[in-house]
């Protein structure tokens, strides 16, 4: 290690002007490094993240593959919003939004409050061993790969399946639930909750344990039973965590997950699986119309972007908290 | 005091609760197991339900066979320690100038990490940069991309935070440039972030199949699981056809093309099914952290 800027510190007695520009140089040799040490990073963060923002003006072209994004020379084709008019206007554009919705919305009905319930219970038990066995155990299907958990469902609905053997001997008609467009919804929103409900509790789990105990202790000493003591004091306690969450959860509404339907759905099932992630890979990467799907891409984010401000809004004029 | 309480129904109520939930989250894999084991003859019948009928392991030996398999694995390790790697590197290079006091424009390049997160370009402009980029088609299409994590610098800038700026000051006036700064002592003091950023970087990489189906129509580079994709979701693979000679002695043992697919579904999660009690630690400490800074 050689010494380099060390003595700025050290002798500021003799000459100050002589000192002061030292410090400046140190300060600009600092820096210097300090930049030097990150810009690799920053290179990369500015071509893979703010190229694209960039290229979503494309949405406004009639783009070709090989054109620029943007140029001077004339040779792009500015269509203004008619992408975005064919989108809405278009034949699937019902079909889209309506089921991007209704899966985000009963992922929120049934998966919102599941992880809280069930960390408000794993919190009631008394044995550590299996409450910590309880809680490894949850996690596991977070851990499991998408494709290998849809290829288990994808089996569990077939004919001769696990599901169709529960259904058979519970008295009911095997049907192939992997090829029925109104089993999708639940198949779906079943096999979501099921991957993320235990590990969507750690938050609410870490917030619990961070109550003061004695609360619970005069609440005790006042009589109160322990549903009165989890009703009164530990709902209330992480309600800004729910709160939180709410927010999150309702900003992406229109955000479902692509990659698990991507996996779960098939041609005979998009009448109630297509959402616009899917439609978007299906017409853009696999049939080129880059520009079209683009414009969809934008106009998603967009409603998104404004939702999660509403619900910000909202959460902050009816509850008082807020993302920001 | 403590509170005790007596043992009553609302006990036994919330035990039976969390029975259940061991049950529907354990069972699914436990049943593909026990079936992947189990006679093929039971095996086919899908009659298994609690435990193995007969031992079987033929299933396992004939997938040992399977070199796509084997070759789809080995480009899923190589993917994941190149991305923990360069994710770790990326992480800590850039979340150590943030800490600076004397860094002139801190604040812009705070924001600069920061509208990534809320706004991006989407798939698209992704994917025609990553084409015009030349890493279509390409190894580097799983690499480059994916080797930061601006999450992950946010984590890290957040821990290093923490280590006393004393620490940084002394090392100046025994002078160290800001290089060995952070090699030397930041590094080293920022191992439980590490960890964290390093397993969740590893998890994710190993499950990740997405990115290689937008960019490498190449089968041959790909990961594993885009195989697993082909065998169980677009069935295109014929895992009874491995080989002519198995193919024969297949239909010999009856061994069901359902029970090849459980067992290859076992045979690629047991890494993770064995190892994840071990590491969630670090999962529970990351959803924390993001927490506190969220």
């Amino acid at each position: 290690m050689k010494p380099i800027n060390n003595k700025i510190e050290g002798k500021s007695g003799g000459n100050s002007e002589l000192s002061r520009r030292k410090r400046k140089s140190g300060l600009v040799r600092e820096n210097m490094e300090l930049y030097a040490i990150m810009l690799p990073t920053l290179i990369l963060i500015f071509i893979f993240c703010y190229i694209p923002i960039y290229g979503l003006l494309i949405a406004f072209q009639d783009y070709s593959p090989g054109m620029p994004f943007l140029s001077f020379s004339g040779n792009i084709k500015w269509v203004g919003l008619k992408h975005f008019t064919r989108f809405i206007t278009g034949p699937f554009f019902n079909r889209i939004m309506w089921n991007t919705i209704l899966l985000s919305f009963y992922n929120l009905l049934f998966g919102f409050w599941l992880p809280i319930i069930f960390a408000l219970l794993l919190n009631e038990v008394r044995s550590l061993r299996f409450k910590k066995f309880t809680q490894t155990a949850s996690y596991l299907p977070y851990f499991i790969s998408a494709v290998v958990v849809a290829g288990m469902v994808l089996s569990f609905v077939r004919t001769d399946g696990l599901a169709n053997n529960i259904v058979a001997a519970l008295g009911g008609t095997r049907k192939a639930f992997n090829t029925d467009p109104k089993a999708f919804p639940a198949i779906y929103t079943i096999t979501n909750v099921w991957k993320s409900f235990g590990f969507n509790s750690i938050l609410y789990l870490s917030a619990i344990t961070a109550i003061d105990p004695t609360l619970y202790e005069s609440a005790y000493l006042d009589g109160a039973t322990r549903f009165q003591s989890m009703w009164h004091i530990t709902l209330p306690s992480i309600k800004p965590t729910i709160a939180i969450m709410l927010i999150m959860a309702v900003g992406s509404l229109l955000a479902s997950n692509t990659d698990l339907i991507l996996l779960l759905y098939s041609p005979a099932t998009y009448p109630t699986a297509d959402v616009i992630g899917t439609y978007v890979y299906r017409l853009g990467i696999q049939g080129g119309q880059f520009s079209y799907t683009t414009a969809i891409g934008l106009l998603a984010s967009v409603i998104n972007f404004i939702m999660v401000f509403a619900a910000n809004k909202a959460s902050d004029k009816i509850a008082g908290y807020s993302l920001w | 005091m403590s509170i005790k309480r007596k043992f009553g129904a609302g006990d036994v109520v919330i035990y039976l609760v969390m029975l259940f939930v061991c049950f529907i989250t354990l069972y699914p894999m436990y049943y593909v197991f026990i079936l992947s084991i189990s006679d093929p003859v039971a095996a086919a019948g899908m009659k298994v339900y609690f435990w193995p009928k007969g031992l079987y392991f033929r299933a396992y030996s004939v997938l040992a066979t399977d070199g796509r398999m084997w070759r789809a694995y080995g480009y899923t390790i190589f993917y994941v320690i190149s991305n923990t790697v360069l994710v770790i590197l990326t992480s800590i290079t850039c979340a150590y100038p943030l800490t600076s006091k004397k860094l002139v424009g801190r604040k812009f390049v705070v924001a600069f990490l920061l509208i990534p997160m809320y706004f991006g370009g989407g798939l698209i402009p992704s994917f025609l940069l990553i084409s015009k980029l030349g890493l279509y088609n390409t190894v580097w299409a799983l690499i480059i991309p994916s080797c930061f994590n601006i999450w992950y610098i946010i984590l890290t800038r957040t821990f290093f935070a923490g280590i006393p700026e004393s620490l940084r000051e002394s090392a100046r006036i025994d002078g160290a440039n800001n290089f060995s700064i952070l090699a030397r002592i930041y590094v080293p003091l920022s191992k439980p972030i590490l960890a964290v950023v390093g397993i969740y970087t590893i998890v994710n990489v190993w499950n990740s199949w997405f990115p290689s189906m937008v960019y490498q129509p190449d089968t041959a580079i790909q990961p594993l699981q885009m195989y697993l994709r082909r065998v169980l979701i677009e069935q295109t693979v014929d895992l009874t056809k491995l080989t002519q000679a198995e193919a024969e002695a297949m239909a010999r043992l009856k061994l069901s093309n359902n029970q090849l697919k459980y067992s290859m579904i076992i045979f690629t999660t047991l890494p993770v099914i064995f190892t994840y009690p071990f590491f969630q630690k670090y999962f529970v400490k990351g959803v924390m952290l993001g927490s506190l800074k969220g």
